[in-house]
């Protein structure tokens, strides 16, 4: 009984398995086999070249920069978004005129296309007639060269990055909060809890499911930054913007350097299955307490 | 009772069907084309054929420029046959050429009376004498625009060489508060570069050599970046993201001396008064020399059919329409895209349009192409993140070269 069981679930579970196969696995495997190749396509007439792409890469000013910047734009972008995204939802979470409008309209950015987006922005920009510059000379202040200043260029798509995903975090972190018990805040509250140590012993504690949700997906998805590093500055100026998703894109799509993109989209896949990793293991964790 | 309902389908079925079966009998063409003023110029040809042709529908994709090259590359390198006319920057058109990408012209008949040379030239491969892969629609070369007004009022002629833009450029900057000496697209990649080479060239320098070896790393490419970044303290800031919008805004408002690089294509309304606000006052000339003559740059736009299009009959005879002499004439008036029949430029109302014209036909006549090998695009991207970094103040002139010409080396296989 047990063991017709036990076939019944794999037989269940087994087209499921099959389409991870052929869509996740299949590609990451020929990815990391092209990593080993010199090749402008398939490995129809690649050259073997061990692991001299990795070298090629360690050694690659352009890649070096890129990894760093993605990792700057990583972590900063994320973390803002996420201790950005929790204070908009404590002050959402509690009862005030107008909560059903404010709502919608903090959720407005997530929608809009990223293209729209840079648009939008890439106009505020503007060093002459961009709407930031000119609400710093309304207060006297300088123009700044939001785009082409080396130094804040990626700070400025950060910015643009926070703008449009923030409210994804507010969403996730808003149904968290309306999960924390009532009757616990109140019994704390009761027993002379201040604001402070009830965020800080309660809900702190029960929202630490979303906000790892809330951080991963973030994480992730920062990590592929593409879009907007492509409209805004296209990795400029020098390579001030450069990001791994670029790189991999102009090696092998533009100039068919497939090995070397291969190589860079496998160290993007480590990193990437490390966040992943440090995630699971911290969720299961969770559980077991 | 199932005999009635089968006749009961069949009816059915013709009825659905016959309003559509005329569509389905047209002759239907898909082209990978520019957006911009390519894509309105595009709409305009097809609305002109479709009115001859009622028969042939067509599907046109605005694409921005990289986009395009993606476009095509992935669909041509998958033999996917999504394309019967795809719009390719001369610069592209070796790589697709001797990919076997594109249908032989000359066997499926073209004419080709009547253009231009040097655009005809690029549209055969090998280069100049070789099969015809390709028809060319857009004229442009690259030439070089200054204020004459600005320029008399400081006391400053014609620029005949790059120092004397240098100097021209200071003098302005610093006289006139509200007008930048010299402006320029500093965007990475084909932007940079393609201001960049005319200064390259007029300094003896060369990219690669006619064998196709790397051959940038050179005095006179030192000279040459040298020279371009002292142009940037003269320059608007921000001029490092600065693309033709930019530029051509700059020139059409007033507030640049000087643009060392003009397509004909950016500027149809240099001298339309409810647009420009310096109608008549702006020059446009061959690029200044130095070391060399002046050497303009070709950049022409050609019409291909690839090697896999469904409907390539069809598509040759769009060709043929889109490059005839008449259309040619219309699009330059209509739209101002640089022809590439002679006898547009020599034509009294187009002329009367666009006063540079005859200066145009010169430069495009002797104008160089870019050097004809299959990497270009890469060669390109490569010596534009260079020539970026070097703008930034982030590498030296000299490091600026060296690096190039390694990476340049290494990705020709040298």
């Amino acid at each position: 009984m047990h063991r017709d069981n036990h076939r019944r679930l794999v037989l269940l579970i087994a087209p499921a398995l099959v389409l991870l196969v052929l869509l996740a696995v299949y590609p990451v495997v020929r990815v990391a086999v092209l990593s080993l190749f010199e090749t402008e396509y398939g490995l129809d007439g690649a050259v073997y070249v061990g692991l001299d792409n990795y070298r090629t890469l360690a050694g690659d000013r352009f890649f070096t920069r890129s990894a760093l910047n993605t990792l700057h734009f990583t972590v900063a972008a994320s973390l803002t978004q996420v201790g950005l995204g929790l204070a908009i939802a404590l002050l959402l979470d509690r009862p005030f005129p107008g909560r059903r409008l404010v709502l919608p309209l903090v959720v407005v950015p997530l929608m809009l296309s990223t293209m729209v987006v840079a648009a939008i922005w890439r106009s505020w920009f503007h060093y002459d007639f961009g709407f930031l510059n000119a609400l710093l000379g309304s207060v006297g202040l300088d123009g700044v060269g939001w785009l082409f200043d080396r130094d804040l260029t990626l700070w400025s798509i950060i910015l643009v990055d926070v703008w449009q995903y923030t409210p994804l975090t507010v969403l996730i972190l808003l149904a968290g909060l309306s999960a924390v018990p009532r009757e616990v805040v109140e019994a704390a509250r009761i027993d002379g809890a201040g604001r402070w140590r009830i965020f800080r012993t309660i809900t702190l504690p029960l929202l630490a499911g979303p906000l790892a949700l809330a951080l991963l997906l973030r994480t992730v998805d920062t990590f592929k930054i593409f879009d907007k590093v492509y409209a805004l500055t296209g990795g400029g100026p020098g390579l001030a913007s450069e990001v791994l998703s670029l790189f991999v894109y102009e090696n092998g799509f533009r100039f068919a350097n497939v090995g070397i993109a291969s190589a860079a989209a496998m160290v993007m896949v480590v990193i990437a299955g490390a966040l992943a990793a440090v995630y699971a293991t911290w969720m299961l964790r969770s559980r077991a307490r | 009772m199932p005999r009635t309902l089968l006749a009961a389908g069949v009816v059915a079925t013709g009825a659905l069907v016959a309003p559509i079966a005329p569509a389905l009998a047209q002759d239907s063409l898909v082209i990978a084309g520019r957006d911009g003023v390519y894509a309105e110029a595009m709409a305009w040809l097809i609305d002109a054929y479709a009115a001859t042709n009622p028969d042939v529908s067509i599907e046109a994709l605005a694409l921005p420029y990289a986009g395009l090259y993606e476009r095509a590359v992935i669909a041509m390198r998958e033999e996917a046959g999504a394309f019967d006319v795809v719009l390719l920057d001369d610069t592209w058109a070796t790589e697709f050429m001797s990919e076997g990408w594109l249908a032989d012209l000359d066997a499926l008949g073209a004419d080709t009376d009547g253009f231009v040379d040097s655009t005809l030239a690029v549209s055969r491969y090998p280069y100049g004498e070789g099969t015809l892969h390709a028809l060319p629609f857009v004229g442009n070369v690259e030439l070089f625009a200054y204020n004459r007004a600005l320029f008399e009022a400081h006391g400053l002629d014609r620029p005949e060489s790059w120092t004397a833009v240098v100097e021209a450029a200071a003098t302005i900057d610093a006289a006139e508060s509200d007008v930048d000496g010299v402006v320029f697209r500093g965007t990475k990649g084909n932007p940079i570069v393609t201001g960049f080479l005319p200064i390259l060239w007029a300094h003896g320098g060369r990219v690669v050599d006619e064998a196709g070896v790397a051959a940038f790393d050179s005095e006179a490419a030192v000279a040459a970046v040298d020279l371009f970044l002292s142009l940037k303290p003269h320059a608007p800031e921000g001029v490092e993201l600065y693309n033709s919008s930019e530029v051509r805004d700059a020139l059409q408002t007033g507030t640049t001396a000087m643009a060392i690089e003009v397509w004909p294509s950016w500027v149809p309304a240099l001298d339309d008064p409810s647009v420009s606000q310096v109608v008549g006052d702006v020059e446009i000339i061959a690029a200044p020399g130095q070391v060399e003559g002046p050497a303009p740059m070709l950049g022409s736009w050609l019409l291909a059919i690839p090697a896999d299009a469904p409907n390539p009959e069809a598509a040759l005879d769009f060709l043929s329409f889109a490059t005839a002499p008449e259309q040619q004439r219309a699009l330059a008036l209509e739209i101002g895209l640089p022809p590439t029949r002679a006898a547009v430029y020599a034509d009294a109302d187009a002329v009367d349009a666009y006063r540079w014209y005859p200066a145009q036909l010169d430069a495009l006549e002797n104008a160089q192409p870019r050097p004809r090998i299959t990497r270009w695009s890469e060669i390109e991207s490569i010596l534009g993140d260079y020539l970026q970094l070097a703008l930034i103040g982030e590498i030296s002139a000299e490091e600026a070269v060296a690096e190039a010409h390694a990476r340049i080396a290494g990705a020709l296989g040298g």
